[in-house]
């Protein structure tokens, strides 16, 4: 009974420190909300929002051979207008005097010349210069302007070193080279270069195909990508704060050893157990509100479905365990409150980032990186509210569960141990 | 057993590695009395309670609290025990009665008794309208009481009170020494410790004057007095440090005893009244003027000065 009473006592006091709750319940919720704001959108079907970009495009360029024949500035023309461009640039083709004359005002924002002779110059590995002329303000637009031509440059140069190359064998050989073979070439190196361009854009390889597993059947309702960056985003946040309250409300022991009130709970007749765990049940109780809070809200404001129950309930459980854990194994080390704040913000920020909470939304981490993670409490509790996410099954998420527990119990019994020969 | 002191303490030692903060103290408590450790900071006195408290083991020796030892049966002293410790050790972010109850609880409380003692150490204690505003707006009077009440709340046989008028206002400086007497008037055995001499011989059936560890007087107030017998203490001032005046008031006859700090000295004489005309002319002569002067009759402070050559504000 008399450990209730403590424990309640410490509830009370939590919940009446208003900086405590804001770092239980609306830090996480408000970093997630503003990540949400940031870039929450960027998997929907709008994606990403940039102004478009009025390109003036005055092409004096000819093709090599007649009006059928290739032109280098009409291919420039063409990257710039192919479709899906259209979202970040809108071009217009005009004469010269009018794309530099139209630049900073409310016609163009940037003017683009294509040179005359430029396809033949290109052909005969003569220098050429495209201008682009930019006005004021810089925009998102011109720069990709700016990448888009350096890489077409970048692509002449490479067409440039391959007629050289076929120049050099046919010389080798003694072959006369015929007629148009040249031009062929650096058509063919121009297709093949844009093709690897917009490989490279959309990350889908022709010559590679990755079928993905069918998904095992679950109660997940369909999620867009940015639902799931902003769900494991949510979640780290909330491993990160859970850990932190955990930690935070371990200090109480530090904090009633420097008001007095531990000596005096230590006069009165209430064994030192009794103290230390009324201490423990109250850890336990405020991070099981902080969670069910959490869960709560964050599947309200931002809807994210945090998985089956019964793998929720293993994580919730093995979690809060692990953030007690460790909460009181790093409070058992701390002699003072001044001590307490920078070791607490060290080693929660250092174990979080390590545990991987901080990189929740970035793809494609380094494998060594994920492995680094299982270092940590957090990058078990991480991994396993991933699978909760990802909507396995309880049986599927048991084994992290239990790692994630165990790490709790061991630092648990630990911080335990340290702190009753401490107080003995 | 109804002979059997309410506090005996045998030979206790508290050592802190090389430091031997209590030394052998000896002393009972009788029933019902009022017993002061007296004796400048640091002479042991929070030491000792804290051992008698069960907060600290002691390095040998053991004391007996209304017969149950302070090693072995711990729960039985703490169920006997009220406890007001030096520093304010309450919960700034609950209320008064909220802290009440919570202590109440500890002391094994429930229910309608718990209710009705929190009610009632309120009422003692003056906090009745101010139940439920926050400690932290307390003033330091108010948190001082409430300190001391909780101590109250499972009417404990008896109470330890560790300096509970540092850094207050005479007002509650006051209040405090009053419920002391009141509480003792229910019956209770009071334990005080205090550097300020006053409130030891306001107080105190029995005195225990400490210093470096140990129990150097012990006794009633006037038992304690006759140590410095008939002597009178004279506290004055001079306009100059002259070493030399000193001398000649040290080989003085009827002088006692001198000390000399901050610019002030204290005397131990025999008769003040003899010795009083001829320190002055002494002091004219030697060119050194006396400023101000102050005769008291014996008192504690006389007596601290006797035994230890130091003044108990040390």
């Amino acid at each position: 009974m008399k450990i209730l009473d403590l424990a309640f006592k410490d509830l009370l006091r939590n919940f009446r420190n208003a900086f405590g709750l804001v770092m239980m319940v609306v830090a996480p919720l408000l970093i997630s909300g503003l990540l949400y704001l940031a870039f929450g959108n960027m998997g929907g079907e709008e994606g990403l929002q940039i102004p478009v970009t009025r390109v003036q495009v005055a092409n004096l360029d000819q093709p090599v051979g007649g009006a059928e024949g290739a032109s280098v500035g009409q291919m420039l023309v063409d990257a710039l207008t192919q479709e899906g461009m259209a979202r970040f640039l809108q071009v217009t083709e005009t004469d010269e005097a009018t794309a530099r004359a139209s630049v900073g005002q409310e016609g163009a924002d940037v003017a683009l010349i294509i040179p005359a002779q430029l396809t033949e110059r290109a052909y005969a590995g003569e220098e050429a210069a495209i201008t682009l002329i930019k006005g004021d303000g810089s925009s998102i637009g011109t720069s990709v302007l700016e990448g888009i031509v350096n890489s077409f440059v970048d692509g002449l140069a490479g067409a440039k070193v391959t007629t050289d190359v076929i120049t050099e064998q046919f010389a080798q050989r003694g072959l006369a080279m015929p007629a148009g073979v040249t031009q062929q070439a650096s058509q063919q190196y121009a297709q093949w270069s844009q093709s690897l361009g917009d490989t490279m854009q959309s990350g889908e390889p022709s010559t590679i195909q990755v079928v993905a597993p069918a998904p095992a059947e679950s109660a997940e309702p369909e999620q867009d990508l940015g639902a799931q960056i902003m769900a494991s985003v949510v979640a780290g946040m909330m491993i990160f704060f859970v850990f932190f309250t955990g930690a935070s409300t371990a200090e109480s022991i530090i904090k009633e050893q420097e008001e007095g009130t531990l000596a005096r709970l230590f006069t009165t007749p209430t064994s030192q157990s009794v103290i230390l765990g009324g201490k423990f049940v109250a850890i336990f109780l405020t991070l099981i509100v902080q969670v069910i809070v959490l869960l709560i809200s964050s599947r309200l404001l931002f809807g994210i479905w945090w998985g089956t129950a019964g793998a929720l309930l293993l994580m919730s459980v093995s979690m809060i365990v692990a953030a007690a854990g460790l909460g009181v194994f790093v409070m058992s080390f701390i002699q003072n409150t001044r001590q307490s704040g920078p070791v607490l913000g060290g080693v929660l920020t250092i174990t979080g980032m390590l545990g991987g909470l901080m990189t929740t939304g970035i793809q494609n981490l380094p494998a060594a990186y994920a492995t680094v993670n299982l270092f940590t409490p957090q990058g078990w509790a991480l991994r396993g509210w991933q699978f909760v996410l990802a909507g396995e099954s309880a049986g599927a998420v048991l084994g992290t569960a239990l790692v994630t527990l165990a790490w709790g119990v061991i630092l648990f019994a630990v911080g335990v141990m340290l702190m009753r020969k401490r107080f003995a | 057993m109804t002979n059997q002191p309410a506090i005996s303490v045998q030979n206790l030692h508290k050592d802190f590695g090389e430091i031997q903060a209590v030394q052998g103290v000896s002393f009972d408590v009788q029933d019902g009395e009022i017993f002061s450790l007296l004796g400048p900071n640091g002479a042991g006195k929070t030491t000792t309670i804290s051992m008698l408290s069960c907060l600290l083991a002691p390095t040998s020796g053991d004391a007996l609290i209304k017969g149950h030892s302070i090693i072995r049966e711990q729960m039985d002293v703490k169920r006997a025990i009220g406890v007001v410790p030096q520093e304010l050790a309450l919960y700034p972010d609950l209320s008064a009665r909220e802290n009440l109850l919570f202590w109440g609880k500890m002391y094994g409380l429930r229910g309608k008794e718990l209710d009705q003692r929190t009610n009632e150490v309120l009422d003692l204690i003056g906090l009745v309208d101010r139940q439920k505003g926050a400690v932290t707006k307390f003033s330091g009077g108010m948190k001082r009481r409430l300190n001391i009440g909780i101590a109250l709340l499972h009417r404990p046989q008896v109470i330890y009170m560790d300096e509970p008028t540092v850094g207050i206002d005479p007002q509650s400086r006051r209040s405090i020494l009053d419920s002391v007497k009141e509480l003792n008037r229910q019956g209770m055995t009071v334990l005080y410790t205090t550097h300020y001499m006053e409130e030891a011989q306001e107080l105190s059936d029995h005195i225990a004057i400490m210093d470096h560890g140990q129990v150097i007087a012990y006794g009633t107030h006037d038992e304690l007095i006759e140590i410095v017998g008939e002597a009178d203490r004279i506290d004055l001032t001079i306009n100059t440090e002259s070493e030399r005046i000193l001398e000649t008031w040290r080989t003085m006859p009827g002088v006692e005893q001198i000390t000399a700090e901050d610019g002030r000295l204290t005397l131990l004489v025999n008769d003040s009244n003899t010795v009083l005309p001829a320190l002055f002319e002494s002091s004219n002569r030697a060119g050194v003027r006396i400023t101000s002067v102050q005769i008291q009759e014996p008192n504690l402070e006389s007596v601290f000065l006797h035994l230890t050559g130091r003044a108990l504000r040390d």
